[in-house]
């Protein structure tokens, strides 16, 4: 019954979704003014979507088992929260969350915009409604969740333990998955822009708000993937370059790359190859994530064959990447050809140069993460060999590269747009300089962390310093200055002072986010190179130590169930011979799955981490196998990427213009003498 | 110099500039010393463990062979240091372990043939997108900047091209609906042969019949499927035992250690184990066999598994 409704509305959305593409290609290809019926159909997208959603979740909750989804993936003994969030705890059902994101932001792009975007955004609604058809099509052929069992089981075994771990597990996949599918917007518009033929900066303008909430969405989503793996899976660490995690930063990469281009190009010359290059490269690279993750091509070429899925993901990553590439071509050979090469005129070191270099290490960072994602599963393809590319080669790669565009995310923001550095700058660099070298002198001399990680301390002092001062003189600048322009002779009050705030917080954004990315640098050299582990058998009342801080094994419990059974560890915690709290790390074992979780006690401190993991229990349970690990300034790691998300969320909206500075069309008006006065602000 | 018109001035910016000056060659020298102290602890480190960090453990999800601490990579440990002692070089033990294992025991493959693209593939981006910056920026310090062109879009449709565009959709949206009542919904994925029968019992009963011919391999693969079906420890065990017939020790072990993870006192598990570790010539094999026969000294397999322990 419900399989039969689910089944309906997908029919339904894909339907509805291709006449959405069709009106939004009348709308775009007549010009017409009447856009109601295209609105109207795009909403209906999204109500299938929400119906289909709902009509699985309805499925799930009332234990129907003739669902083939269900039967693989619920259980009578999952909580209720657990059993609403299975809807994303394997393909089928993370599809139709797929769709239903998808559905959202093709009705919220879909909402009335300004005049001036109208043909830029009847493109960009048809190139994303088109991606929705091809989405409901999958779902609908390849993945259907709601095809029915022919001998219905009377319970199921439940979504993966893996994912039953932690509430956090509700939040991290649609938080991924919003930032990961917002990107179809940009690219929306940058295709719009390049059919168009205006590769002018409307539509940078249009895209760079969609561009950074996304981007935004998918930090987060980024960081509380490496907070789950760090206190769920138990394993010690947040980052293996596993494929799944690569997927995920790879349109990160080019999209932090895309938003710095639209910095450059507002003080343009037209980069449009840039911008549209890498908003197409971005969504491009978030089919492939798809295509990687979800066809089961990483696990084995044999998976990727078993269903229709995955050729049909690669076909569609093909033709988009082929439509992209000509028209980028195409539009290419229209625009005016590059002037012969000339001597360089502009100075070598200018924010534009940095932004330019900048932007080539984040390019060349994602191919790395990409070729070397991709390999194994080529060679695969190729030779038939398995072969696997691990961490020794992206610390080789990624890591140096991810480190020289640190220090260069700390040298732009203090220097001019388009002049050299002038001797205020020389001086503005100094102070940061000092530090920087002063970090890497210090630790190296104290300790013997190795090359990269010398390099990323420093370079992350340099930021702070920099950065830092930066932001408190802008604040200290914002919060009084626009207050002044508009009653002199008042004192500010704290609400004037958060308005000026509030409408300069775009530079105050972008400074927080770069400020996060360097505490994330620390917290990642830090506890890449400083930490500890130990790992021994000890009996009950036994003590293990590592440094100053000890653990006595206190109680071994265990506890069966059918569903699940858990040996827990109750380690008594001691630091420098005062105690400190407990830790309960445990193994369970899900009998239905025939899977063995090991879950972490974790104690986190502002500088340390005590992280303690069972890994094996003797058969009478007076004896445990225990790895402890002291892991320095982890913390970090999760405030700058909250900070970063701040900052990014911070940076939406449009930018304050003042009435007469600058004409509305800057883009197309400057003359060479404007640039170098505009480039000095 | 400083001491002329001017005066206290001129010195005081000179003063203040040469103390920069000494400081900054005081952090560069404590700088310089600290990466070359950090770059010489290189040297001096291990190379069983810099070797070892770069083969992945065959037995767990990601971890290198230096730090797993499984008893693979503890023997794995083993080889590598005694290689190194016989005075192989590193590419030597890397190769015997490709052979053994796969290539995919290294973690990075080797720069040759396909895994030259790991290093081409990267240069070739580098190279292309900083030639284009480069001309972005010598472009950009010309202030080109094309001329605006027509907000108009591409065509306009006349009104008899608007009827065949309105029909030419509905029909199109139509056909897509009729596809998508038509076409069934994803095709089952292979139905049993007969609601009745067990396919999986089916298959046991096929792989047993084909393991008493001696086609161990062909049994192995008819066990991997039921296993897929039905992942079940006896039929794992049964896979685990078939492998080290048909002569493939290491995936034997990692199906074995599977089950051990659940249940690591299974004396089943422990034998296969053990004989797969025997048949790669691990040492840890006697450890293995020994444990087994203290946990089930009257196992039908017990005297066999002396009488191998005795010949050693």
């Amino acid at each position: 019954m419900i399989g039969t409704i689910g089944t309906a509305t997908l029919a339904g959305g894909l339907v509805v979704a291709s006449a959405a593409t069709l009106l939004w290609l009348r709308v775009a290809l007549t010009g017409s003014a009447v856009r109601r019926p295209a609105r109207i159909a795009t909403g209906t997208a999204l109500l299938a979507a929400v119906l289909t959603c709902g009509a699985l979740e309805w499925a799930l909750l009332s234990h129907d088992f003739t669902v083939r989804f269900v039967a693989e993936n619920g259980g009578r003994h999952v909580s209720t929260y657990f059993t609403i969030t299975s809807l994303w705890a394997a393909l089928d059902g993370s599809l139709l969350l797929w769709l239903l994101i998808l559905g959202g932001y093709a009705t919220l792009l879909s909402r009335p915009g300004p005049r001036a975007r109208a043909a830029l955004q009847s493109w960009a609604m048809t190139v994303v409604s088109a991606v929705s058809v091809f989405f409901f099509a999958l779902t609908y052929f390849a993945a259907n969740p709601f095809r029915t069992v022919t001998a219905p089981p009377d319970g199921g075994p439940g979504p993966n333990p893996l994912l039953q771990e932690h509430p956090a597990m509700g939040l991290h996949p649609p938080l991924l998955y919003a930032g990961y599918i917002g990107l179809v917007i940009p690219f929306g518009y940058a295709v719009a822009a390049l059919l168009v033929g205006r590769p002018g900066t409307t539509w940078l303008r249009a895209a760079r708000g969609w561009a950074l909430l996304s981007w935004s969405l998918l930090t987060a989503g980024i960081a509380l993937g490496a907070w789950w793996s760090y206190a769920v899976l138990g394993w010690g660490g947040y980052w293996a370059w596993d494929p799944v995690e690569n997927a995920s930063l790879l349109p990160w990469l080019t999209t932090t790359a895309f938003l710095h281009a639209t910095l450059m190009s507002r003080r343009r010359p037209p980069l449009a190859g840039w911008d549209v290059t890498l908003a197409c490269a971005s969504f491009l690279l978030v089919l492939v994530g798809t295509f990687l993750t979800r066809s089961g091509s990483v696990e084995s070429v044999h998976a990727f064959t078993e269903s229709a899925l995955g050729p049909m993901l690669l076909v569609f990553v093909l033709v988009t990447a082929v439509v992209v590439v000509t028209l980028i071509g195409w539009r290419a050979r229209s625009v005016p050809a590059a002037t012969p090469p000339s001597p360089a005129t502009g100075p070598a070191l200018s924010r534009q140069t940095t932004l330019l270099g900048n932007g080539v290490l984040l390019t060349t960072l994602a191919a790395v993460v990409l070729i070397g994602t991709v390999l194994p599963l080529v060679a695969q393809a190729l030779t038939g060999v398995r072969t696997a590319v691990g961490p020794p080669y992206f610390n080789r790669t990624a890591v140096p590269l991810a480190v020289a565009a640190v220090v260069l995310m700390g040298i732009a923001p203090l220097l001019h747009w388009r002049t050299g550095p002038s001797r205020e700058i020389l001086r503005r660099l100094a102070v940061p300089g000092y530090v920087g070298l002063a970090v890497v002198a210090a630790v190296g001399l104290a300790s013997r962390p190795g090359m990269l990680t010398l390099a990323a301390f420093g370079g992350a002092a340099f930021v702070l310093t920099g950065t830092g001062t930066l932001l408190v003189t802008r604040v200290r600048r914002d919060t009084t200055t626009t207050w002044n322009a508009v009653a002199p002779t008042r004192k500010p009050t704290i609400g004037s002072r958060i308005r000026g705030l509030l409408t300069r917080r775009r530079a105050i954004g972008g400074l927080l986010a770069h400020i996060g990315v360097a505490l994330v640098t620390v917290g990642v050299a830090a506890s890449s190179a400083y930490s500890r582990t130990t790992e021994r058998e000890i009996a009950v009342g036994q003590t293990m130590a590592i440094g100053g801080t000890a653990v006595r094994l206190a109680t071994v419990e265990r506890e069966g169930g059918a569903a699940e059974m858990r040996v827990t560890a109750q380690l008594v915690l001691t630091t420098d011979g005062k105690a400190a709290g407990s830790l309960r790390p445990e193994l369970r074992y899900f009998p239905a799955r025939d899977m063995t979780v090991s879950v972490p006690g974790i104690r986190s401190g502002l500088l340390r981490d005590r992280y303690a993991t069972l890994l094996a229990v003797s058969p009478d349970g007076g004896r445990a196998t225990i790895r402890l690990a002291v892991n320095p300034l982890v913390s970090l790691l999760w405030a700058g990427s909250g900070l970063t998300v701040l900052g990014g969320l911070l940076a939406i909206g449009r930018r304050p213009r003042p009435a007469s500075a600058q004409p509305a069309t800057t883009d197309q008006s400057e003359s060479p003498v404007a640039v170098g006065e505009v480039g000095r602000r | 110099m400083a001491g002329t018109a001017g005066g206290a001035a001129v010195g005081d910016v000179t003063l203040r500039r040469v103390c920069a000056v000494a400081l900054l060659v005081v952090l560069l020298a404590g700088a310089g010393l600290a990466t070359w102290r950090s770059t010489g602890g290189a040297t001096a480190s291990d190379p069983v463990r810099d070797l070892a960090a770069g083969l992945r453990c065959p037995a767990c999800q990601g971890e290198s062979v230096a730090d797993s601490r499984s008893p693979i990579a503890a023997a794995m440990r083993e080889v590598v240091a005694a290689q190194l002692a016989e005075g192989r070089s590193p590419d030597e033990v890397r190769a015997y372990f490709a052979e053994r294992y796969g290539p995919e025991v290294l973690a990075t493959p080797p720069a040759r043939g396909l895994g030259l693209l790991l290093w081409v593939v990267p240069a070739l981006v580098l190279l292309t997108v900083a030639v284009a910056a480069m001309r972005t920026h010598r472009r950009s310090e010309r202030h080109r900047s094309p001329a605006p062109r027509s907000d108009q879009p591409a065509g306009r449709l006349r009104v008899r091209a608007r009827t065949t565009w309105n029909v030419g959709a509905l029909s199109l949206v139509g056909f897509v609906g009729v596809i998508a009542v038509i076409a069934p919904p994803g095709s089952e994925p292979a139905p049993p042969a007969s609601a009745v029968t067990d396919p999986v019992a089916a298959q046991l009963t096929l792989a047993r019949s084909l393991e008493q011919r001696g086609e161990y391999a062909t049994a192995a693969d008819v066990y991997r499927t039921a296993l897929a079906q039905r992942p079940v420890d006896d039929i794992r065990l049964r896979l685990a035992f078939t492998l080290v017939r048909a002569g493939q020790p290491t995936p034997a072990e990692e199906a074995a250690r599977q089950v051990l993870a659940g249940r690591p006192d299974e004396p089943d598990a422990l034998l296969i184990l053990g004989l797969a570790q025997r048949a790669s010539g691990r040492p840890a094999a006697g450890s293995t066999l020994r444990r087994f026969l203290t946990l089930a000294p009257d196992h039908p397999a017990a005297p066999e598994v002396r009488r191998l322990l005795d010949a050693r």
